[in-house]
C-alpha cells in the first residue's frame, strides 16, 4: 500500500481578527499517495489557497496537523515542497535562468550547479534558448514555464500549484495544461494543483476534492477515471461531462447562496 | 469613520498639537533659546501687532507674483501643449530639459540683479525662469499621457494642428494643465520671496531678511508664517480647482 | 532621440552661440551685460587656475557632500521605518507630506539665526532641504518591493537576511538612486542660497560678489561652471539609476 505523501489530518484553520474568528477551513482530511495529481475546486473564498499555503508551510493550522514524507510541516520545506502562484513572481531583474536558480542560490548551491541545473529545468518545460531573457521580455505563458521550472528545480516530491493558469488566455492554458501533464508524467511528482475551472480540474487531474464554501469542508472527493494520457477528444466525451455535472451541482449550490 | 480610523485622527490630532504646545512652551521654558526659536505666540503677536508692516508688503510681493505667474503658466502651459503635442519634439526637448532641471537656478538671482536692478523686474524675471521649466514639463507630460486616438481621431475630420491643439488637447488636458498651474505657482511664489530675501527693497521676503539681521527672531517667524499661510491657500485654491475639473470631465 | 534630431539640437545650440558672439562682437549688445560667449570662455580659463577660486569650489563642494551623507542616512532610516512600521506611518503620514511640500528656502533666516554665518549653518540648512526628499523616497522604496516575491522567497527557504539582500535590495535600488540624485539637487541648490545670501566663503559667494561688482564675465563663467557641473552629476546618477533600473518596463 503506497503511504500517503501528503496527510492532512483533521485540519482546522481560522484567522482571528479583534476577537471574532474568521473560520476559513474546517475539519479537513485529505491524504494524498505518492505520484498523484489532485485538483481542489470550491466556491469563491472556500479556502482552496489557505490549504496550499498549510502544506506549503506558510502557515501553521489552528488545528490538526499537515504532514509530508511522515514529517510535520512547520515551516516551509523547500527540498520538499514547490510552489506555483497564480502570478508568475518572476523577480524582474533576473534573467529567467537566475530565477530557476533562485531556490537553489539561496540553499548556496555553487554557481555552475546551479546554473545548469536551471538550464535543464528550462530545457524540460521547453524554454530552452531563452535562458537569459528577462521577465518583462516573457510572455504570460512563457513566465509561468519560468515559475514551474523553478519550482521543479529541486526536485521536490510535491509540487503545489494555485491558479497556475488563472490569468493566461484561453489557448495559452490548454496548451500549459498539456505540457504540465507531459512533464508530470516524465517526473511523477504529486501534485496539488488549485483552480477555478472544473473544464481544467477534471482534465489534469486523477482525482478531484472539492470544498464547500467558507468554511471550507471536504464535501466530495471525485476519482477521475478517464484514461491517460488525456486528450482533447475526451472532454467532448460523455464521462467528462458527467464528472464535471458531478462537481458543478456542488458548487452550484454554494455559489448562489 | 471606523474605529481604527478615528484612533488615527484622534492620535494625528494629538501629535499635531503636541507639537504645537512644544513651540510654545519649550522656548519659554528656556529649553530652546528665544533666538533660535521664538514661542509660537509672540510669533504671531508680532504678526498682528505689526500687521500694517507685513500687509504693507503684501501688495509688492503680490504683484510679482501675479506678473510671474501669467508669464510662467501662460508660456509654459502653451509652449507645454506645443511641444507636448508633437512626438518629435518631445523626443528631441525632453532629455534636454530634463538635463537642464539639475541647473540650480537660484544662482541666476545675482545675473538679474545686474540686469534689472532691485526692483521688481528682478524677482519677476527671477520667478519666471525659475518655475518655467517645471511647470513646462508637468503640461508637457498632460498632453503627452493623452490618447492618441483623440489627435488622430481629430485630424481624421480634417482639423489643422492649432485646431486640434485648441479644441481636443487643451480641454482632454485640463487636470493636467491645473496640475502645472499649482506646481507653478508655487513655485513662482517660492521665487519672489526668495528673491526678495536675497535683495530687495520691498516686499515679503525683504522683511524677513530685515527682522533677520536686527535679530528680532519673533519677526522673522511671523513673516514665515505668513509665507506658509499665503502657499497653503494657494495649494487649497488650486486642488479645489482641481477636483472641479475633474468632476467636470466626468459628467 | 534619434541621432539626426541630435545633429539637429546641436547646430541650433552652435548656432545661437555664434549669433550671441556676433552680435556681441559688432557692438550690438551691451557689453557690459552681455559679453561675448568668448570673453566668458577666456574668463573661465582664467577663474580655473586662481587658486582662491578653486579653494571657494571645494567649499561649497565639501558643504554639499556633508550634508548629503547625513541627510542620506538618516532621511532613509526615517523613511524606512516609517514604511516598515504601518502604526508610525499612518501617523506621521500628512505630517511628513506637509513638509515636504512647504519651501524649505524660506526658512533659511531661521537657520542664521540658530548658526550665524557659517559653515554649520550651511550644512545644517542643506540637510534640512534634503532629508525630506530621502525621506519619502525611502518610504517610496519599501512600498515598492513586491510582497509577492517575500512570499516566494520564504516558499524557498529564504532566511531574514537572504530576503533584504536578494528581495529588497535589487527592488529599492532605482527608487532609492532617483531619490538620492533628486535630493543631491536639491542640495545643490539649497547650499549655494545659503552662499549667495550671506557668507565669507564658498562659489556662491564669489557669484554674489562679481555680480556687486558688476565683473560680468567673471560670474558668467562661474554660471557655466556650477552649472556644467550640476548637470554632469545629475547625468552620472541618471546613468547609475538606469542601470540598476533596467529590469523596470519601459512604459
Amino acid at each position: 500500500m503506497t503511504r500517503a505523501l501528503v496527510a492532512i489530518q483533521g485540519v482546522s484553520q481560522h484567522f482571528g481578527v479583534d476577537g471574532a474568528s474568521v473560520p476559513a477551513l474546517e475539519d479537513i482530511d485529505l491524504e494524498v499517495p505518492d505520484g498523484q495529481f489532485v485538483s481542489v475546486v470550491g466556491p469563491s473564498g472556500c479556502g482552496k489557497s489557505t490549504l496550499l499555503s498549510l502544506v506549503a508551510g506558510l502557515r501553521l493550522p489552528s488545528r490538526g496537523a499537515v504532514r509530508c514524507d511522515g514529517e510535520l510541516i512547520t515551516a516551509p520545506m523547500p527540498r520538499k515542497v514547490g510552489m506555483i502562484f497564480q502570478e508568475a513572481n518572476l523577480l524582474p531583474w533576473l534573467s529567467a535562468v537566475d530565477n530557476v536558480a533562485f531556490p537553489l542560490k539561496l540553499r548556496r548551491v555553487p554557481k555552475r550547479e546551479r546554473l545548469e541545473a536551471a538550464a535543464r529545468m528550462l530545457e524540460l518545460t521547453g524554454l530552452a534558448g531563452f535562458e537569459d531573457r528577462l521577465p518583462h521580455q516573457l510572455s504570460g505563458g512563457m513566465k509561468q514555464r519560468v515559475a514551474i521550472a523553478r519550482g521543479l528545480v529541486q526536485n521536490p516530491a510535491v509540487l503545489l500549484m494555485d491558479e497556475p493558469f488563472a490569468s493566461l488566455d484561453e489557448q495559452t492554458r490548454m496548451v500549459l495544461g498539456d505540457e504540465l501533464l507531459r512533464i508530470w508524467s516524465e517526473t511523477r511528482k504529486t501534485v496539488l494543483f488549485v483552480t477555478h475551472s472544473l473544464h481544467e480540474a477534471v482534465y489534469l487531474a486523477d482525482r478531484v476534492v472539492v470544498l464547500s464554501a467558507r468554511p471550507g469542508r471536504v464535501v466530495d472527493d471525485v476519482l477521475v477515471d478517464l484514461p491517460r494520457p488525456r486528450s482533447f477528444a475526451m472532454t467532448t466525451g460523455e464521462r467528462f461531462g458527467v464528472l464535471k455535472d458531478r462537481i458543478w451541482q456542488h458548487i452550484k449550490h454554494a455559489e448562489r447562496r | 469613520m471606523t474605529w481604527p480610523e478615528r484612533h488615527l485622527r484622534l492620535s494625528q490630532a494629538a501629535l499635531y498639537l503636541a507639537i504645537l504646545a512644544a513651540w510654545e512652551l519649550l522656548p519659554r521654558g528656556g529649553v530652546i533659546p528665544r533666538l533660535f526659536v521664538p514661542p509660537l505666540s509672540e510669533a504671531l503677536g508680532t504678526l498682528v501687532a505689526d500687521r500694517r508692516e507685513y500687509l504693507g508688503s503684501l501688495p509688492t510681493t503680490f504683484g510679482e507674483i501675479l506678473v510671474s505667474y501669467v508669464l510662467v503658466c501662460g508660456g509654459g502651459i502653451a509652449m507645454g501643449q506645443l511641444i507636448g503635442s508633437s512626438l518629435t519634439a518631445r523626443r528631441m526637448l525632453l532629455p534636454v530639459l530634463r538635463s537642464a532641471y539639475a541647473v540650480p537656478l537660484v544662482v541666476l538671482y545675482p545675473v538679474m540683479m545686474v540686469w534689472f536692478g532691485l526692483g521688481s523686474e528682478s524677482k519677476i524675471a527671477f520667478a519666471s525662469i525659475y518655475a518655467f521649466i517645471p511647470t513646462m514639463l508637468t503640461a508637457v507630460a498632460g498632453v503627452a499621457a493623452l490618447s492618441p486616438a483623440l489627435g488622430e481621431t481629430a485630424r481624421a475630420f480634417g482639423a489643422t494642428r492649432a485646431q486640434q491643439i485648441l479644441y481636443v488637447s487643451l480641454p482632454a488636458s485640463l487636470p493636467s494643465i491645473v496640475a502645472a498651474l499649482r506646481l507653478g505657482g508655487a513655485l513662482v511664489i517660492v521665487g519672489v520671496i526668495v528673491a526678495q530675501m536675497l535683495g530687495a527693497a520691498d516686499g515679503l521676503g525683504y522683511l524677513i531678511t530685515r527682522h533677520r539681521t536686527l535679530l528680532n527672531s519673533p519677526g522673522v517667524y511671523a513673516g514665515i508664517v505668513l509665507v506658509l499661510g499665503i502657499t497653503g491657500m494657494h495649494e487649497i485654491l488650486l486642488r479645489r480647482l482641481e477636483r472641479k475639473v475633474a468632476a467636470y470631465r466626468q459628467s | 532621440m534619434r541621432r539626426h534630431e541630435r545633429v539637429i539640437v546641436a547646430a541650433f545650440v552652435l548656432g545661437l552661440f555664434g549669433l550671441w558672439e556676433a552680435l556681441a562682437r559688432l557692438g550690438r549688445l551691451d557689453a557690459s551685460l552681455a559679453p561675448a560667449p568668448s570673453t566668458i570662455l577666456e574668463a573661465l580659463m582664467r577663474l580655473l587656475k586662481r587658486p582662491e577660486v578653486l579653494t571657494s569650489l571645494g567649499v561649497t563642494a565639501w558643504e554639499a557632500v556633508a550634508a548629503f551623507l547625513i541627510a542620506v542616512p538618516v532621511g532613509l532610516l526615517i523613511g524606512f521605518t516609517l514604511a516598515e512600521v504601518p502604526v508610525l506611518g499612518a501617523l506621521f503620514r500628512p505630517l511628513v507630506n506637509f513638509l515636504f511640500g512647504v519651501p524649505k528656502s524660506i526658512f533659511l533666516p531661521v537657520f542664521i539665526l540658530m548658526f550665524g554665518v557659517s559653515i554649520p549653518q550651511k550644512i545644517a540648512f542643506g540637510v534640512f532641504t534634503t532629508i525630506f526628499v530621502l525621506i519619502v523616497g525611502g518610504v517610496a522604496s519599501v512600498q515598492s518591493v513586491p510582497r509577492e516575491l517575500v512570499t516566494v522567497s520564504r516558499v524557498y527557504g529564504a532566511d531574514r537576511w537572504q530576503i533584504v539582500r536578494e528581495i529588497y535590495l535589487p527592488a529599492m535600488a532605482p527608487i532609492l538612486l532617483e531619490s538620492a540624485r533628486l535630493g543631491l539637487v536639491f542640495n545643490i541648490t539649497a547650499v549655494l542660497l545659503c552662499e549667495i545670501y550671506g557668507a565669507r566663503d564658498g562659489i556662491g559667494y564669489r557669484i554674489a560678489a562679481w555680480g556687486e561688482n558688476l565683473q560680468m564675465p567673471q560670474l558668467y563663467a562661474a554660471l557655466v561652471i556650477v552649472a556644467a557641473a550640476a548637470v554632469a552629476v545629475n547625468e552620472a546618477l541618471r546613468r547609475l539609476e538606469a542601470r540598476l533600473g533596467f529590469w523596470r518596463e519601459q512604459s
